[in-house]
């Protein structure tokens, strides 16, 4: 894969919009994908071999907790829920991804929607 | 449909995954193949093309590095720069914080053995201090307390007496008050007094205390509901029926009701109107007991004993102490100068009932103890040492602990210090470790600490609770334990703390380093906590033992009584409203009817309870009135009735006892005892010879000398005692002696309901064994002792778990050592023996010190014991052979588990 300034872009933010995703509700990894492609209307899509070595960071660092969930005539699936540190983790984040986006924009003369 | 399962595991094969990790892996990743291929499929793309795209899923990156990457990764908690709040150092303390946490977390049994060790230790000084700070720090809940002083009065010349602080007469309390002006006011109040009280109930014994109207002013009080007296209720004798109820009286025996105020209650049958309720924790202003209600002093005639009529005008009557607010400016040293020439001008003016005396000035903090403050200082300063010894073993317990920890976290400490950490930073870390784990020891040790007050106060005779004092368990309390916890915290860390941040970096991660010159170098460090521990328990266990010994000797002391089959009632009939041609009567009636009562082989009536005798100073003797004032005769003085002696089971050395016939009309007479006769009339016949009562006008003749008895404590130094018979002597307040054949508490039950079915309006509440007497006036001396005994037995425990804890970890660090003793051929008891050598070294060291300490420690103690020297050997030894038998089982477990080394095994993990 080559690095295009788009990869560098969506792995900066890759970390912001798990956590985001899983700030008001536990997910799977499929919905998380999901939801990051059909919310970006296509323009974010995030394959199964580096979403999951994110998510498995992320738990590492104790952001976020997997636990593996059984729910009737399903297979069981492993949930992802932000922890305390998680929710303190985003916070920050999205501070300072505003204050990035906002400096880019004036910076680079986009106008604000 | 391609096997998902099989094509993640073929690119994670080489990424060095637990097995169970990569399965897991595997699974949550097939099912997000599954789940998108589910998809594609619904969305009408074919089989193949299907299958191309998710598998393109997993070839996008290097699964196998990125996920080994990942999951080689320790787990940390990672908080990016700028979610911790600003400030160095408080972020460095955080993070300390959370990393003691966790590794407090991640060794609980060693957070449950230390934190249980050091809540022993910081539960006994909060239970102590509880009690020290209700009794000596926070006695009173009156207003500036540091401007109020009692006033009394004392001998005028330095005498052996001129120590004792007596009561006033209320005429003289209020010319202080008129012709000083040191105080912005002076009040006066009585000793709490008993008396009867009847409402729709049955009649209750209750105390009384008779005060000024601006009593309450004074101490700046306020009511709780309700109000005081005001100054017209405290101006005519006899007019103002009026009471103030105190808090916990009104709790106790009303239940709290709410319609209190404007009830009447009967107290010594007048009827007096409850005006207002105590503020909540007041129980007067004697620290140690209190009344439970509260009457204006122009109502003493209704409420004293006939014997105390006139208080309020009768200027020898003194049976009050003065309370005085010192005015802002005024020292106390002005105020003593200005009353003591008041005083002088009191004695000139009223020479009969002052004469000799003077005015006494003492802070009221000072005078809230009366007598018991000496013998609650001194125990309330042996308590604190010890609980303070028993803390400080916990500290070293706890100091042991830690040091052994620290070899198992050297790879750690080594490896933060490799990464840059400096000492302090270490230090600091360990310190905030110790701090909480101290903390934690605190929290616990409030807990059991106010359980162990409660328990300790429950032990309080019940009839008496709700004058006694209550604990206050408040925020001085909680400082304390929390001031405690730390500097504990501090204590035990700083030495592990200190030593451990020395490791030596390139020693451990070389990791060949189990020399034994460091470990040694440890575990004397240990020793000479441990031989410290040894020592002080077992200086706590012969203090035990002595006090223990001495009590055992006082209720072998004969108190000159028979306190078997001996059983007594306190009545009041005055009380009742009886005159005293009634009160006689009953006397006569009561005697009557219950001797006949079966099991009953004697009784008699006597005014003193036993061990509560008041001494009366000023006897004067026939012959010798010209006698100095300070060398006045003090004796006991007890009113009693026919048989008295036989019922007591008081012999008579001569002469003979009160009969039928010595009535009011005949010659007045008394009985002394042999102590008086031997002093007043040495080598002389007392029997004939004549007396004087303090404030009697007759003479009285001796017409019998019999043993002497304890009179007001128990074991008490001979002292003079007269008896005067009750016929000539009439007294409203006297107590029935009962000699019974049988265990007396039979017959309780039977007496009572002869003297109720005599008047059923008479209160019988206060009944007592002759046994219970004595258990009472040892009840101080018990809880001492029980006291003692648990903080001896605490310490033992600790130092035995110290040795205990050491031992195995000397053990352990010795295993290679043992095992190749034993492979060269050393026994299984060679072995014990050489570990058991080792630890019964230092406990025979400590034993050695404490024997030392102890016998010290005992000279000290001589004074307070009873029957027993300080160096009492019984007790050395006993407590010598307790602390070694503790100490060897703590050293033999451990060393038959070093003889039981399987050399090879030792020498393979070597």
């Amino acid at each position: 894969m080559a690095p295009t300034v788009e990869n560098e872009w969506k792995k900066g933010s890759a970390e912001l919009l798990i956590l985001s995703l899983l700030e008001n509700q536990p997910r799977h990894g499929y919905d998380i994908a999901g939801l990051i492609e059909t919310r970006s209307r296509g323009t974010l899509h995030f394959h199964v071999a580096s979403l999951y070595p994110l998510l498995y960071r992320l738990e590492k660092r104790g952001w976020i907790l997997g636990r593996w969930i059984e729910k009737p005539d399903q297979r069981r699936r492993r949930y992802y829920r932000l922890t305390t540190t998680g929710q303190r983790v985003l916070a920050v984040q999205r501070r300072k991804w505003q204050e990035f986006a906002g400096a880019v924009s004036r910076v680079a003369g986009v106008e604000n929607a | 449909m391609p096997e998902w399962k099989q094509e993640i595991a073929k690119r994670l094969a080489g990424a060095n995954l637990r097995a169970e990790r990569e399965a897991e892996i595997i699974e949550e990743l097939s099912n997000h193949l599954q789940d998108r291929y589910d998809q594609l499929q619904s969305e009408g793309t074919a089989h193949e093309e299907a299958c191309r795209e998710v598998l393109a899923e997993l070839d996008f990156t290097d699964l196998r590095s990125e996920v080994r990457d990942t999951e080689s990764t320790a787990s940390q908690n990672f908080v990016p720069a700028g979610a911790a709040p600003t400030g160095q150092w408080f972020s460095d303390f955080l993070q300390d914080l959370r990393y003691a946490a966790r590794m407090l977390r991640k060794s609980p049994g060693f957070t449950a053995v230390a934190t249980l060790t050091l809540a022993l230790g910081i539960g006994a000084n909060t239970a102590v201090f509880t009690i020290i700070n209700t009794l000596l720090l926070n006695p009173l809940p009156v207003d500036k307390i540091s401007e109020l002083v009692a006033i009394s009065t004392t001998q005028a010349k330095m005498t052996a007496q001129s120590g004792e602080f007596r009561l006033m007469s209320l005429p003289n309390i209020k010319d202080l008050r008129e012709k000083t002006h040191s105080f912005t006011s002076l009040a006066a109040h009585s000793n709490p007094t008993a008396i009867t009280m009847t409402d729709t109930a049955e009649p209750r014994r209750i105390f009384v205390e008779v005060v000024t109207a601006n009593y309450f002013d004074t101490l700046g009080i306020h009511p709780f509901k309700g109000r005081f007296f005001v100054p017209s209720e405290d101006t005519t004798p006899g007019a103002a029926a009026v009471a103030v109820l105190g808090y916990a009286a009104w709790q106790g025996r009303f239940g709290g009701a709410p319609d209190i105020l404007g009830r009447t209650i009967k107290l010594n049958s007048t009827p007096f109107t409850i005006i207002g309720i105590g503020s909540k924790g007041f129980k007067g202003v004697y620290a140690v007991f209190g009344p439970d209600v509260w009457v204006p002093s122009m109502m003493a005639d209704q409420i004293l004993p006939a014997q105390q009529r006139n208080a309020p005008s009768d200027r020898a009557m003194t049976l009050f102490t003065g309370i005085g607010r010192l005015r802002p400016g005024s020292t106390l040293a002005q105020a003593r100068t200005e009353l003591s020439i008041v005083a002088t001008a009191l004695e000139k003016e009223f020479p009969d009932a002052n004469q000799g005396q003077a005015v006494a000035l003492r802070p009221l903090t000072e005078a809230a103890y009366g007598p018991e403050r000496q013998p609650l200082l001194f125990g309330s300063t042996l308590l604190m040492a010890i609980v303070g010894l028993v803390l400080l073993m916990s500290c070293s317990n706890v100091a042991n602990l830690l040091l052994s920890r620290a070899s198992v976290r050297r790879q750690e400490i080594a490896v933060r210090i490799a990464l840059g950490a400096g000492r302090i930073r270490l230090i600091r870390q360990f310190l905030t470790e110790s701090v909480l784990l101290g903390l934690l020891g605190g929290v616990l040790g409030i807990l059991l600490g106010y359980g162990g007050c409660q328990f300790l106060w429950s032990f309080r005779p019940a009839e008496f609770a709700q004058n006694l004092a209550d604990l206050r368990i408040n925020v001085n309390v909680f400082g304390f334990a929390f001031a405690v916890s730390i500097l504990t915290g501090l204590l035990f860390g700083i030495l592990p703390a200190l030593r451990t941040s020395r490791t030596s970096v390139s020693e451990v991660l070389k990791e060949e380093t189990r020399a034994a010159g460091r470990s040694r170098n440890r575990v004397s460090l240990a020793n000479t906590l441990l031989a410290g521990q040894v020592a002080v328990s077992l200086v706590l266990l012969v203090v035990a033992a002595l006090v223990l010994r001495s009590i055992h000797r006082e209720y072998t002391i004969d108190p000159g009584f028979d306190t078997n089959h001996l059983a007594l009632f306190m009545l009041y009939p005055g009380q009742a409203g009886y005159n005293q041609t009634r009160t006689e009567q009953f006397y006569k009636q009561a005697r009557e009817r219950i001797s006949s009562v079966p099991g009953i082989s004697s009784l008699s009536w006597a005014s003193n309870l036993p061990l509560w005798g008041r001494k009366e100073t000023g006897v004067v003797i026939e012959g010798q009135e010209q006698r100095k004032k300070s060398d006045a005769i003090s004796a006991v003085v007890n009113t009693v009735d026919l048989t008295y002696f036989s019922t007591l089971g008081i012999s008579f050395v001569e002469g003979r006892d009160f009969t039928q016939d010595d009535r009011d009309i005949s010659a007045p007479m008394a009985i002394i005892n042999d102590t008086m006769a031997a002093k007043y009339w040495p080598n002389q016949d007392a029997l004939g010879k004549r007396l004087r009562l303090p404030r009697g006008k007759d003479f009285l003749q001796v017409v019998g000398v019999v043993k002497t008895a304890n009179y007001q404590s128990l074991g008490e130094a001979p002292q003079s005692s007269i008896y005067i018979p009750l016929r000539q002597n009439y007294s409203d307040a006297m107590i029935l002696y009962v000699r019974t054949e049988r265990d007396p508490s039979t017959t309780l039950a039977a007496v009572q309901s002869e003297i109720r079915a005599l008047d059923p309006g008479l209160a019988v509440e206060d009944i007592r064994t002759g046994a219970k007497v004595i258990d009472q006036a040892l009840w101080g001396a018990k809880i001492g002792v029980g006291l003692l005994g648990v903080f001896g037995l605490l310490a033992l425990g600790l130092a035995s778990v110290g040795l205990y804890g050491i031992m195995t970890y000397s053990v352990g660090q010795r295993r290679r050592e043992i095992g190749v003793r034993m492979a060269l051929g050393a026994s299984e008891g060679s072995v014990s023996l050489l570990v058991l050598r080792q630890g019964m070294t230092v406990v025979l060291s400590g034993v050695a010190l404490g024997v030392g300490l102890a016998v010290l420690l005992g000279r000290a103690l001589s004074h307070f014991l009873y029957g027993v020297t300080g160096s009492d050997l019984l007790s050395l030894t006993a407590a010598s052979l307790i602390l070694l038998a503790a100490a060897f089982l703590a050293c033999y477990l451990p060393a038959r588990n070093a003889s039981r080394v399987d050399p090879l095994v030792a020498l393979r993990e070597a």
